[in-house]
């Protein structure tokens, strides 16, 4: 007996996702999903953003790693709210493990919440956690293919933070094939260059970043 | 390797289906996996062989539809279809303004019950 289900795979994440977006709008949070491959920053610029703008945005970070809580104390240490969820093997946040650590978490108050996928280029792109948006961190160090080699994460993201451009004279990286690329994948690419070492382009995605929350 | 979650997934689908339906056993599940959505049939397969054990659906094979990508330009005025699994320009001109129509499938299609 054949019955036809026509759905898609992932509905039933898609359902958590949206239900834990619908709790990030009661709270009136505006939640970031923060992807890249390990290494390439993630933890560096969520930490540079807290120093940036906590004083005028309350900031939470939900840290996702496969195991270990170091990014989770580097981020405690600045006084902020942040949970670490250990995904145990999973190369990749999902909406459900989000779900479990919310409830606990203090969104009252908050205007901006980040979510620190785990490090992985593939993966996370094609789960929802119920963010408002997904901002992926390429490093310049990882070289110009990227963009053509894992476009998933590039066209699903709003953002693209270029970073360690202070490491730029001592690679042969050609960064306007990556733009060039990245932007011909996903014309909507919101662009950055930073160093989050200098601290250079840093003053633009926070400008982004607030324009974004009101 | 997020097969393993996409293999969760869509044996959770299953089998909420097969049962609502009131049969108990699935013998086979069909998907359509487009090539640019990032998942290796070959992995699904491996990832469905271990998630099904003990399962109702412990018997069933999975057939998979691999859908290719396809689409629009806006410049020849003309349907495309390609093998590659990303294009970032027209096959047939190079232009870079075309619409992705197909590709991205992650769909669960049919069960076969018992
Ligand atoms: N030179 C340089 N190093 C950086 C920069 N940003 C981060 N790093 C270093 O890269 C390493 C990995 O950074 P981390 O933020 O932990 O990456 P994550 O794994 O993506 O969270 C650390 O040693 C950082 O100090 C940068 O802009 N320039
Ligand atoms: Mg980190
Ligand atoms: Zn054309």
């Amino acid at each position: 007996m054949k019955v036809k289900v026509v759905s898609h795979i992932l509905e039933a994440n898609d359902r958590i996702a949206e239900e834990n977006r619908r709790l990030f709008d009661k709270f009136g949070v505006y939640v970031i999903n923060l992807m890249s491959a390990p290494g390439a920053g993630k933890t560096s610029l969520i930490e540079n953003t807290i120093k940036e703008i906590s004083g005028k945005i309350k900031i939470g970070v939900i840290e996702g790693d496969i195991a270990g809580s170091d990014d989770a104390k580097r981020i405690k240490s600045l006084n902020i709210p942040v949970v670490q969820i250990n995904t145990g093997g999973a190369c990749h946040l999902d909406a459900n493990m989000i779900r479990e650590v919310i409830d606990g978490f203090p969104l009252k108050g908050l205007d901006l919440l980040i979510i620190e996928n785990v490090g992985n280029l593939v993966c996370p792109a094609e789960f929802r956690v119920g963010e408002n948006i997904k901002v992926m961190l390429l490093s310049i160090t990882e070289g110009d293919d990227k963009p053509l080699k894992y476009p998933l994460m590039f066209q699903e993201s709003s953002a693209l933070v270029l970073n360690k451009i202070d490491l730029l004279p001592y690679t042969n990286v050609n960064i306007e094939k990556i733009k060039k690329n990245s932007q011909a994948l996903n014309p909507k690419l919101k662009i950055f260059e930073v160093s989050c070492r200098t601290g250079e382009g840093l003053n633009k995605w926070i400008k982004w970043l607030q324009s974004l929350i009101k | 390797m997020h097969e393993l979650s996409i293999a969760q997934s869509l044996l959770d689908i299953a089998v909420k289906n097969c049962k609502q339906n009131g049969y108990k056993r699935i013998e086979s599940i069909k998907v359509k996996i487009g090539k640019a959505s990032g998942i290796m049939p070959d992995a699904l397969l491996f990832a469905f062989d271990a998630v099904k054990i003990g399962s109702i659906a412990e018997k069933a094979s999975l057939n998979i539809e691999e859908i290719p990508v396809s689409g629009y330009c806006e410049c020849c005025k003309k349907n495309f279809t390609v093998d590659e699994a990303f294009i970032i320009s027209c096959p047939m001109c190079g232009n870079i303004s075309i619409k992705i129509e197909s590709g991205r499938e992650l769909h669960i299609e049919e069960i076969d019950v018992f």
